[in-house]
């Protein structure tokens, strides 16, 4: 089969994280470790475990970081050389009795997965995204599905998948809307680990796909004042705005901006522009988890505020001086499990679906491509913004190999998509 | 020669191009056949004896006021208050007016013993002046003799201790002005009027005001109904000033009004081709005018401001007059009327204007977009009695390069009115509505205001109100040579040429419409019949 | 990343720490008014000092103040040692002093300067006493030190440089003479000249950092002698006697604004203008300084670029 594939080529990193560095993101990606390969299709790991067929499968800004060699080396003991990335899936059940209905992935491999008794204590709590057994059990270690060399990943014809990780797609939804599933299940899991008082103010920084499902889940589940959002491309500070964000700036006004909307007091020691502010915003979500980022979150959070990592970051340099004077949290926000919201405790996808279908996220997703042009695909993504795209997918929907019309796919009819026509009727 | 009056020339194929202002720099455009141009009158003479004429005005006051000495008594509490850096422009060669007037009333104050004399700049919600702009204003004499001891002030709207509300006016209108200056037994204040705004009862009753009286006449209301702004009589905001001031006078405040008016002389004499017609260029003036537009075009941004802001004018005084506060204005007008007085005949469908690169509110600093809309439309739109020049829905097109660019020590607040408020909406009720609370009451605008060299935070809402009747009015404004982002941010159309502008207009003002440029500074007001 | 030092240079460069079980006893202070001159007056440093006189303070005295010297030939009589006793706005008073003095005085004076100025560094200390030969004098506290030096100098012949207001004055007025110079005059038996310094503060005033060329006017009085009767009978006291050098300094103010003719019918009218200006308000005080005194400069604000 067809598959997308990272492997432990430690020149082909280098080789990318230098052309990222020098020619920005994606650039490496013809030199990199990933490559275009016919590989055998994973076998099924357990009698729990069955085989999809992904239809969409997103790139995600953690994959890009992969693929740029920019990853932080605390992932090392946690993936599995060679695996085929993607974790955004939405795709066919090949066997079993679900045969033929579309399915989310949801790609964290946790202890159920593992099959691992008794569970560990996240898992049991169902914090399943904060797993302590992502490298034991009955596969090999990963994080998630997508960067495991058992499980295989959605950049290719097949993977396997344990039943715990499937949700049925509704007929109703498109597969561009599943395909959103798993990125807004990040953002509602950021939103909620914020802990936002109504009437708080808060701030995201960042409005790509993470950023924006962020925002629509804060807008949805919190009750802030006021929802300032950062945007750096016009395309971005559309869906913001679209998503409920109360005010959208550009990343130079930030400053000014959250001195406007909470009333505080500044410094400005050159007169150019404002340095440090007096107070700040309650919460502050990184979607960027660059060293900038989070300096800028330290800037503009007020003290005893709280900043939540929702952007993988990497190794970076910040000063803490502010973090340590102001009585700052910083905290991460990764992946995705149990939710307690007002009615109960809720799994993290559940609630996604629903967000999904409520502000139709499927508007987010901007472009189509092939596996074969996988290498135009991520450089699109990686400069998604500045293209006027947010989610760039790859279309497996027309690989139609032989072994799929076996399986007698009873999918509902798909809507031709719309945004990049010409590239998938080509195909 | 004795001085010649203003006039409206005709353009015919042998008038030559006319100079426009283009903020630092200048264009030189032909304008179309049949065009009107209004020249403002030539510089009067001065004064031949400036120190004696004040000394005299102090000695012999108009309406009912006794002379000056005779108001000095030794125990009294004396305040002389004085207009800010907004005045004049562009700043005048040392001396400046007002260190001749405070250095007469001060040597008067000395001989009657007066011990307890302080200094107040009549700011409203201006920003605090620096010690250079202070000196230069009053004098090395003056301002050493009272800044070291505390006794030279700025008026502060954002002291509670430091204002008394004297009641209300029979609309309603608070009144609520500077303590020390409403509880001195004199006040005098020293005034430079440059334009027929200045003056009367809007020096004390806005000059030393509070935020709290300002906003019954600085609002989007009263402006729309101040037509115009330069003829007081028919100023809204000027008979709300007028009844502010008679109250000030009815709640026992002794007031000692010295206005004085200057020539129109504003330019220094490398740049003489400013103030005389084109056609009477001479060798001199067209090559001073050709270098200067070629060097202008090639010197960075930030350069040419520093060269222009620099530039001190040799403005001499025309009169002085002292004495009781509707008197003196009523006089003030008139010798000001006989300087920049142009009888113009009927209005036109477009106007056009080049704006310089000062307004009184830019005094060293950068003139962004706000302060455009608001010299322009504001200060240029209202040089008029009677009617405007331009006719109702008619078209305004404003020369100037219009930068998005802000002075963030003295406009803060500006960049947030123009990254947020014009952002959303350029509707003066929606934003008096939405956000002129926010802006005036916001704890940084109000701590930069009082402590550094900041305009106070409701002061770019004004500066758009200032606006009120010219938007109100006109049926289009279009800027030429701007910033495009910045001018369509305040809702006007940007234009490259003043032809594709006047094309522009003709889909507003119909076929074959009739011009008329304002050929100023220096400043004249039209009066339109 | 430090660098440390080899173990033996360490031991050798650097000082031993005390025992903590030990008391700690206070080590002689060697600056401010504590500061011994005495190596400023051995005959290798007069003629260091000489050479720098003559070479430095004076052309650069006569560049910024270009100073016009009055009333020289009152210090013709004198043989020494004297007391000079002059009016002080400027901490240019000092060099124009020492630069106006006649050679055969300049040659062996002292000058009583501000001991938390010209001597609150080493170097400081160093460079003045030994370019100008001050001596230090503390002006805030009350202490015997700078006047038993200078009495014991002016027993050992040397000339002393006192400005008896004790500090700069702040508005361009004289202050009240304080009794030092009086007081040494009496102890030791010199005469007091008194000496008046005109136009030094818009050169140099006090709070500024910048020089401004100006004109500078520097008067020699009549040679005062302590001891005086008063209407007791008895012998005047410092007190008094520092009166009359102010009185006599306010006199040669006069006629530095006037003439000396006018002046001196004034003094003995007893109309000489106040020395220490008009008991008004600020501000008539500063309205009626002489332009001679005024402080005539725009302070370089940075405050137009710094928003606070």
């Amino acid at each position: 089969m067809k598959a997308l594939l990272v492997e432990r080529l430690v020149h082909r990193f280098a080789a990318a994280r230098v052309a990222a560095l020098v020619a920005g993101s994606g650039s490496g990606i013809g030199i990199g470790p990933l490559r275009l390969s016919e590989i055998e299709q994973p076998s099924l790991p357990g009698p729990s475990w069955h085989r999809v067929a992904p239809l969409l499968s997103g790139i995600c800004g953690s994959d890009l970081a992969t693929l740029d060699g920019e990853s932080s080396r605390f992932f090392e003991d946690i993936v599995t050389f060679p695996f085929v990335p993607g974790h955004e899936i939405v795709g066919v059940v090949l066997d079993g009795p679900e045969t033929g209905r579309r399915v989310v992935v949801e790609p964290v491999l946790s202890c159920v997965v593992r099959g691992i008794e008794p569970l560990c204590p996240s898992c049991a709590a169902g914090r399943t995204g904060a797993c302590e057994r992502i490298a034991f059990g009955g596969i090999r270690p990963g994080l998630q599905t997508g960067y495991c060399a058992d499980t295989g990943g959605g950049w290719s014809d097949e993977l396997v998948v344990h039943e715990a990780q499937l949700h049925l797609v509704p007929d109703t939804m498109s597969d561009e809307a599943a395909v959103m599933v798993e990125p807004a299940a990040c953002g509602i899991h950021a939103a909620l680990a914020g802990q936002v008082v109504p009437g708080e103010r808060v701030v995201v920084l960042g409005a790509g796909t993470l950023g924006l499902c962020t925002l629509a889940a804060l807008r949805c589940h919190t009750l802030p004042s006021t929802l300032l959002a950062v945007a750096k491309y016009k395309v971005q500070r559309h869906f913001a705005a679209e998503f409920g964000a109360d005010d959208v700036v550009a990343p130079s006004e930030l400053g000014r901006a959250v001195r406007r909307m909470t009333g505080t007091l500044a410094l400005a020691r050159t007169g150019a522009a404002i340095d440090r502010l007096a107070g700040g915003a309650d919460a502050v979500f990184d979607c960027v988890g660059s060293s900038r980022s989070i300096a800028e979150a330290l800037e503009v959070v007020r003290p005893g505020g709280r900043i939540v990592l929702v952007g993988m970051p990497g190794v970076v340099r910040v000063d803490l001086a502010p973090l340590w004077q102001r009585e700052v949290a910083l905290c991460g926000a990764y992946a995705y499990g149990t939710e307690s919201v007002p009615e109960g405790p809720r799994r993290t996808f559940a609630l996604a679906f629903e967000l999904v279908e409520m502000v139709s996220l499927e508007r987010l997703v901007s472009a189509h491509y092939p596996l074969e042009r996988y290498e135009e695909a991520v450089h699109h993504a990686a400069n998604a913004g500045r293209r006027g795209s947010v989610k760039v997918v790859f279309d497996l929907r027309h690989e139609d190999p032989a072994w799929r019309r076996a399986a007698q796919v009873a999918a509902p009819k798909r809507r031709v998509p719309r945004d990049d026509k010409k590239l998938e009727t080509s195909a | 020669m004795s001085p010649r009056p203003g006039f409206v020339l005709e353009v015919d194929r042998s008038t030559p191009p006319t100079l426009f202002w283009h903020g630092e720099g200048f264009r030189f455009e032909q304008l179309p056949e049949g065009s009107r141009v209004v020249y403002p009158p030539e510089s009067l003479d001065g004064l031949a004896d400036p120190d004696a004429a004040i000394r005299h005005a102090l000695e012999h006051p108009v309406g009912d006021s006794a002379p000056l000495s005779a108001l000095l008594k030794p125990e009294m509490r004396l305040t002389i208050a004085f207009d800010d850096v907004s005045l004049p422009l562009p700043p005048m060669r040392r001396p400046d007016m007002r260190q001749r007037v405070v250095e007469a009333v001060l040597d008067a104050a000395a001989a009657a013993g007066v011990d307890d004399v302080v200094l107040i700049a009549a700011l409203a919600l201006h920003r605090r002046m620096t010690d250079n702009e202070l000196r230069h204003a009053l004098g090395d004499r003056v301002f050493d003799a009272f800044a070291p001891h505390g006794l030279l002030l700025q008026h502060d709207a954002e002291d509670p201790a430091a204002l008394v509300h004297l009641g209300l006016t029979e609309q309603g209108e608070d009144v609520e002005i500077n303590r020390r200056a409403a509880e001195s037994d004199l006040l005098v204040y020293v005034n430079i009027n440059l334009s027929a705004m200045d003056g009367g009862h809007k020096s004390v009753a806005t000059g030393l005001a509070s935020y709290r009286s300002l906003k019954h006449h600085h609002n989007v209301r009263t402006l729309q109904h101040s037509r115009s702004l330069m003829d007081r009589h028919h100023s809204e905001m000027h008979s709300s000033n007028w009844r502010m001031g008679r109250l000030i006078k009815n709640a026992g405040v002794k007031i000692f009004q010295i206005e004085s008016t200057l020539n129109l002389d504003m330019f220094p004499s490398q740049f003489s081709f400013l103030q005389k017609r084109e056609w009477e260029w001479s060798l001199a003036d067209r090559a001073g005018f050709h270098s200067t537009r070629l060097a202008l075009d090639h010197t960075p941004p930030r350069l040419a401001r520093q060269i222009f802001q620099s530039m001190l004018s040799p403005y001499a005084p025309t009169s002085v007059q002292a004495g009781e506060v509707e008197a003196v204005h009523d006089l003030t007008l008139e010798n000001l009327h006989r300087q920049q007085l142009v009888a113009v005949e009927g209005q036109t469908d477009i106007l056009t204007m080049g704006l310089p690169y000062l307004s009184p509110y830019n005094v060293n600093s950068i003139m962004n977009p706000i302060l455009v809309a608001c010299l322009g439309l504001g200060y240029f739109f209202n040089l008029y009695r009677g009617r405007p020049l331009v006719r109702e829905g008619g078209v305004c097109i404003i020369s100037h390069p219009t930068p998005w660019a802000f002075n963030p020590v003295h406009h803060p607040s500006y960049i947030d009115f123009f990254e947020q408020v014009l952002a959303d909406t350029t509707d003066m009720f929606e934003i008096e509505k939405r956000y002129e609370q926010q802006f005036a009451t916001d704890p940084w605008y109000i701590h930069l205001y009082r402590t550094s060299y900041a305009y106070h935070g409701v002061h770019p809402l004004y500066m758009w109100y200032w606006c009120a009747h010219a938007l109100d009015y006109l049926g289009g404004v279009i800027i030429v040579g701007g910033d495009r982002a910045a001018v369509r941010r305040m809702g006007f159309k940007p234009a490259s040429t003043l032809a594709d502008a006047l094309e522009m207009a003709e889909d507003i003002v119909g076929r074959g419409p009739s011009i008329t440029h304002l050929h100023a500074p220096p400043l004249l007001v039209a009066d339109v019949s | 990343m430090s660098v440390r030092l080899p173990r033996i240079v360490d031991e050798v460069v650097s000082r031993p720490t005390w025992p903590g079980t030990l008391p700690r006893p206070m080590e002689p202070r060697n600056i401010g008014v504590d500061y011994d001159t005495a190596w400023t007056r051995k005959p290798w440093a007069r003629a260091l000092r000489r050479v720098l006189v003559d070479n430095v303070t004076r052309p650069f005295v006569a560049v910024v103040a270009t100073p016009q010297v009055f009333g020289r030939e009152h210090l013709d009589p004198l043989e020494g040692p004297v007391i000079f006793a002059a009016n002080h706005s400027s901490h240019l008073d000092t060099s124009i002093v020492v630069a106006c003095l006649p050679e055969r005085f300049r040659r062996r004076t002292v000058v009583a300067a501000a001991a938390d100025y010209f001597f609150d560094r080493p170097w400081k200390a160093a460079l003045w006493s030994l370019a100008l030969g001050t001596i230090p004098m503390e002006r805030n506290k009350v202490s015997r030190k700078g006047a038993d030096l200078a009495a014991s100098l002016l027993t050992e012949r040397w000339n002393v440089v006192i400005f008896p207001e004790g500090g700069r004055t702040r508005d361009g007025w004289g202050q009240e003479f304080r009794g030092g110079a009086a007081y040494l005059a009496k102890r030791c038996d010199v005469p007091v000249v008194p000496v008046h310094l005109r136009g030094v503060r818009p050169v140099f005033p006090r709070g500024s950092s910048t020089l401004r060329r100006g004109k500078v006017e520097v008067r020699f009085g009549d040679p005062l002698r302590p001891g005086q009767k008063v209407a007791s009978g008895k012998e005047e006291d410092a007190r008094h006697f520092a009166g009359r050098i102010e009185g006599a300094v306010a006199l040669l103010a006069d006629e530095a604004e006037s003439d000396w003719w006018s002046a001196r019918r004034r003094a003995a009218a007893g109309e000489t203008p106040a020395f220490r200006g008009p008991d008004a308000s600020a501000w008539r005080r500063a309205w009626a300084l002489p332009a001679s005194a005024r402080r005539t400069r725009s302070v370089r604000s940075k405050s137009s670029a710094k928003p606070w």
